[in-house]
């Protein structure tokens, strides 16, 4: 890997906070993701780690601290500014339109490069672009691609909302819980991807429970508690960290690597 | 001998122009906006036309033209003073929006007519160009219903935080939607009052207000077509219930409830799933793959009955 010691981290958060009323999701939170990177946050629930990627995409107000994308500060721009940045996140939920189809859906992704200006694609065919089609068979949706999404699994729902992402052909993909209700092979299969997509350039921040998944898969982890950064560092370090293990874990975990 | 076009003309004329009324309703609904507006503009439009066309004697399509454009600034402008209303309270705003036109019309001394409104309306606007504006109409809205444009849509009506991820602006989308709904109400209110050559306070009523979401939601709140559906449904059901005399107000609640409870998704939903169901049995058929398809199709037709649903917020 060649690594830019000079270039700006695809994605820095600086002291991060957000506040509702007297509760505190978020309070003083931060990290550098450099490009072509994958890491991950880990807590307990209700610890923070969704409010903070709802701060990141801007979907919810910093009470305070900074955001920057390549260097460029963010934090007062809107939401929607952030996708043609090369930012695609997914949620914690499904979050599929109900009335599209799997390839409808996964084509919103992309529709925002659609080239040719707004009128041309408004009016003209509506090929599937060459980033849709990677997306669809990267995340092996070929079979249901005509599939509306109540006739979908969990885990292939789940598909789609990466697919949905990586259509947009971002340089940065926020994944909130991406292999929940997933099972083992998929979660591997999955993992693959990411890394794949990593050693590609792609920078990701995961939020995922799976610990032996974020270990594997990750290159870098962040802990979490109650709004505040508890240990950083390599998987190992992290989840060896005792504050971790109190936290989070619970027990001694062991790796199984 | 008169024929049953000439017999029928008014009903004929009167289908269109619920159509456009209907479409109105329809284009925010579509966005996941609870407005009736539309209706305001109606009567916006139909003052507007009737004005231009006693005091200046303007040509009928400026006239609709000019109501059509003002409707459309009206509606933006409107739009941005609504814009942190959501739900049940946006709706009580666009009824008071609507109210607010009927009384300025009432108020409106000279110009409006007041209570009486406006008489002589005579223009050049025929039945035909009526029919051709409508045609146009279902031609670009038919555009906003394939491909990108009706994944945004359906991305803005559905989940607006996921749009906002995905670049897409839910706010301009809203008030676009306004802007077109005023048009369109404009449009459907300028050309009844010339072909009328009428106009008054109490056409903009309550009444109106409820045909109008009658037609979308009875006929089909998706696309064109089922606001075309339920426009022709609702101009002609009072005359095909006539027979029913002082029967008829309860025959037609009754048929809407029904209609209510068991075509949650429209004559066209219900077409359209009917439709789907034929082809899904088909194909079934051919592969002979299908092992006991029935309580899939069952479960489809529950689903497209029974709307849909998403998770949580977050
Ligand atoms: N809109 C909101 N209003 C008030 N409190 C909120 C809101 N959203 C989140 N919270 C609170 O903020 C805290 C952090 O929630 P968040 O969803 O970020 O946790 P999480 O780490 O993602 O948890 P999980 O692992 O369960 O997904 C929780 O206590 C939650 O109740
Ligand atoms: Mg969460």
């Amino acid at each position: 890997m060649t690594t830019t010691e000079t270039a700006p981290p695809v994605l820095e958060a600086e002291d991060v906070a957000v506040h509702y009323g007297g509760i505190k999701a978020v309070d003083g939170f931060g990290l550098r993701l450099p490009a072509g990177r994958i890491y991950g946050i880990l807590g307990p629930n209700g610890s923070g780690k969704s409010t903070f990627l709802a701060a990141v995409t801007r979907l919810v107000p910093l009470t305070r601290g900074r955001l920057l994308i390549d260097g460029e500060e963010y934090h007062t721009a809107p939401p929607t500014k952030l996708a043609r940045r090369g930012l695609a996140r997914t949620f914690q939920t499904v979050r599929l339109l109900p009335e599209l189809t799997v390839l409808q859906n996964v084509q919103l992704g992309a529709d925002l490069h659609a080239p040719g200006g707004r009128l041309r694609s408004w009016l003209g065919r509506d090929r599937p672009s060459e980033a849709v089609e990677e997306a669809i068979e990267r995340t092996g949706l070929g079979d249901v691609r005509d599939a509306w999404p109540t006739e979908l699994s969990y885990g292939m729902a789940r598909r789609v909302e990466i697919a949905r992402a990586l259509a947009s052909r971002p340089r940065l993909l926020l994944l909130d819980e991406p292999t929940a209700g997933m099972n083992h092979s998929e979660r591997q299969e999955v993992s693959e991807l990411m890394r794949k997509l990593r050693d590609e350039g792609l920078a990701q921040l995961i939020v995922e429970h799976d610990v032996q998944m974020m270990v594997d898969t990750c290159d870098h982890l962040v802990a979490m508690n109650s709004g505040t950064l508890v240990a950083e560092g390599s998987p190992q370090e992290v989840v060896s960290h005792p504050a971790v293990q109190e936290a989070y874990l619970g027990k001694r975990w062991r790796s199984h690597a | 001998m008169i024929g049953w076009y000439e017999a029928n003309l008014v009903l004929i004329e009167a289908t269109f122009l619920n159509f456009l009324l209907a479409l109105s309703i329809q284009v925010p609904l579509r966005l996941g906006v609870f407005s009736f507006a539309g209706v305001g503009s109606y009567g916006l439009g139909a003052y507007t036309a009737a004005i231009l066309t006693l005091r200046y004697d303007v040509p009928a399509f400026v006239a609709i033209g000019a109501a059509v454009l003002l409707a459309a600034v009206v509606g933006y402008l409107f739009s941005l003073l609504v814009a942190r209303l959501n739900g049940l309270y946006l709706a009580m705003a666009t009824i008071a929006f609507v109210l607010i036109i009927a009384v300025l019309a009432t108020n409106g001394g000279e110009l409006t007519g007041g209570a009486n409104g406006l008489y002589g309306a005579l223009s050049d606007l025929t039945t035909g160009g009526v029919v051709a504006v409508c045609v146009v109409v279902a031609v670009l809205l038919a555009l906003t219903e394939r491909g990108p444009l009706r994944r945004r849509i359906e991305a803005v009506r559905e989940d607006p935080e996921l749009s906002l991820s995905m670049g897409i602006g839910v706010v301009p989308m809203r008030q676009m939607a306004f802007a077109v709904s005023g048009a369109l109400g404009a449009c459907a209110g300028a050309m009844n009052a010339l072909l009328r050559t009428t106009v008054s306070p109490e056409e903009i009523n309550f009444h109106l207000i409820v045909l109008a979401l009658t037609m979308v939601i009875i006929g089909g709140s998706r696309s064109w077509i089922g606001a075309f559906i339920g426009s022709v449904i609702f101009t002609w059901l009072p005359s095909v219930l006539a027979s029913a005399g002082r029967w008829q107000d309860v025959v037609y609640g009754v048929i809407i409830i029904l209609a209510a409870i068991f075509m949650p998704t429209g004559l066209l939903g219900l077409v359209q799933t009917l439709y789907q169901k034929l082809r899904g049995r088909r194909s079934a058929a051919v592969t002979a793959e299908a092992p006991a398809d029935d309580t899939a199709e069952e479960r489809a037709l529950l689903q497209a009955l029974g709307g849909e649903s998403r998770g949580g917020v977050q």
